[in-house]
């Protein structure tokens, strides 16, 4: 099989993440502001009294997590080096930016770096600040049933930073933000499917070879291998893969609503994601499901990934007002 | 024979250890790439050159600010053994009198360094981890605070027993960290996180002694 070369648009593999927070700034200037000794996008106009929200982890995954830092969703983004969480001290630092009185959230997709920095950075700001954690793990294909680190964090981190914003612009307090960000955690499961790997930034191949008959089946967010391999089909017969074991997990039933979120890992197109969303809407339809929601666009990336998750949420009239709230960042703004 | 150890004590601990970890790079990260990711070694001497960077001079050198700048270089740094280590050091730095720790203030600093580590990491005793250094020194020290030990002999008993539960680690199949997910194609390797606990310890024990 022939491999053909990546090329991609940087200048040096060491200054991709910094440049990219300088770009992602000097286009949002209204919006935005960048500590670059410890990588920290965060509000222009830093937000009063109310509950901060913190996210951050790794780079690759662009918009997440600086790209959704505005009125309605993050105060602070910290950013990582690519797929590597940030340190402990940079989180601490973005802890004590986010923190305007009321304590910060923490919110945290579900790996061991990330787990344990953002842990530490909580105790090193326990003088200053309480802090409370959401960790995010809603990855079906990686439900372990023998201990283990657990379900990745995934696209489900999207809906939960959106929610928690909601409430906390509305002035809810600290433990009720973090109390309706892990019911939205419980209540969330997504599955992905990649069409080809990813390649970190420098490298000219990509992390693994899928053949042409072949796709990889729940792929993760960090160029990593699926569970398994499946034949290439349709994208309507894909996507029903996808579908049909996150309703059977959620347990939906005829008459249940969800929030769907409809995500590209990075190089899937939008007319791409529209067909997907078309069968994600049937097949739902089809067994009584409402979407409520549906939020269509590449969010939650793996470079350049070519591949989608779904993520259904399991949705009630609360959270749909959550939902609908106002929102203004780089990346989601209604 | 100095009963504390003083800053600047510290300070000729802190250089000795970073001087012994920067000889044994290579060794320690080819230890890792047999049993890990092969990055611990790059990591920790990322590391390092924060802590000598952020280490106070010999005149402003106190034990607590010795190890408050060991503890925030490693704090600083990637991966999870970093901000491990950061922990312990942290948990080291709140042990002190203002002469700097005793026998008894430093064994309780260590313990309690060693408690927060096994919290936040997860590991006990035979995991393959820096634990089984860490924990044998720190009941080492423990034991040498009751019995009276001056902190010279505390310490070269400390640097024996982590030495000897790094040995211990290339028998184990981990069970934490990154050599659990390779079995065992980990046997007979040492852990590289018990080793640097181990000349941590055996870099105190010489300047305490000299």
């Amino acid at each position: 099989m022939s491999t053909p070369t990546r090329r991609q648009f940087i200048n040096a593999p060491d200054d991709v993440i910094d440049e990219a927070l300088e770009g992602l700034v000097l286009a949002n200037p209204h919006l935005l502001k960048l500590d670059p000794a410890e990588r920290l996008v965060s509000r222009v106009t830093p937000a009063t009294k109310k509950v901060g929200l913190l996210s951050g982890g790794g780079s690759g995954h662009e918009p997440l997590h600086a790209g959704l830092v505005g009125t309605g969703m993050l105060d602070v983004a910290v950013a990582g080096a690519v797929f590597a969480s940030p340190t402990a001290s940079q989180v601490r630092a973005g802890t004590l930016l986010a923190d305007s009185g009321a304590g910060v959230l923490h919110i945290v997709k579900n790996y061991t770096g990330d787990v344990l920095n953002f842990q530490i950075a909580a105790e090193l700001a326990e003088d200053d600040v309480v802090v409370e954690s959401v960790l995010v793990d809603d990855d079906l294909a990686t439900t372990s049933t023998n201990g283990g680190p657990g379900r990745r964090g995934t696209a489900a981190t999207v809906v939960v930073e959106k929610v928690c914003g909601a409430l906390a612009e509305a002035g809810a307090d600290l433990s009720t933000v973090a109390a309706r960000g892990r019911d939205v955690v419980a209540r969330s499961r997504s599955l992905a499917v990649a069409l080809d790997s990813c390649a970190h930034p420098g490298q000219s191949q990509p992390a693994f070879e899928l053949p042409d008959d072949l796709v990889e089946f729940g792929v993760g967010i960090h160029g990593e291998r699926g569970t398994g391999r499946i034949p290439f089909a349709s994208a309507d017969e894909l996507v029903e893969q996808l579908v049909d074991p996150l309703v059977q997990d959620l347990s939906l039933r005829s008459g249940d609503g969800v929030i769907a979120v409809i995500n590209g890992l990075g190089s899937t197109y939008p007319l791409e994601l529209a067909i997907i969303t078309r069968q994600v809407h049937r097949l739902l339809a089809a067994r009584g499901i409402t979407v409520a929601r549906t939020l269509t666009g590449s969010y939650v990336t793996s470079l350049d990934m070519h591949g989608a998750s779904v993520t259904l949420t399991v949705a009630d009239d609360e959270l749909v007002r959550a939902w609908d709230a106002p929102v203004r960042t780089p990346s989601l703004t209604w | 024979m100095t009963d504390h150890i003083d800053g600047a004590l510290a300070l000729r601990w802190m250089n000795r250890f970073t001087e012994d970890f920067h000889d044994a790079q290579q060794a320690l990260t080819d230890l890792d790439r047999q049993a890990g990711d092969g990055d611990f070694g790059t990591n920790i001497a990322s590391a390092l050159r924060k802590v000598v960077a952020e280490l106070p001079t010999a005149e402003d050198a106190t034990f607590a600010s010795v190890f408050t700048a060991t503890a925030n270089g490693f704090l600083a740094t990637g991966g999870t053994s970093g901000p491990l280590f950061g922990m312990w050091f942290r948990a080291i730095s709140r042990s002190t009198a203002p002469e700097g720790p005793d026998t008894g203030l430093l064994a309780q600093g260590v313990a309690a360094g060693l408690a927060k580590v096994q919290q936040l990491g997860g590991a006990s005793v035979g995991d393959n981890t820096m634990i089984d250094a860490l924990a044998p020194a720190s009941q080492t020290l423990l034991d040498a605070s009751t019995s009276g030990l001056t902190i010279d002999k505390a310490l070269t008993s400390a640097a024996g027993a982590a030495r000897a539960g790094a040995a211990s680690t290339a028998d184990l199949l981990a069970a934490r960290g990154r050599a659990s997910y390779v079995g065992d194609l980990a046997l007979g390797v040492e852990d590289p996180g018990a080793v640097t606990v181990a000349m941590f310890f055996e870099a105190g024990a010489a300047v305490v002694s000299g």
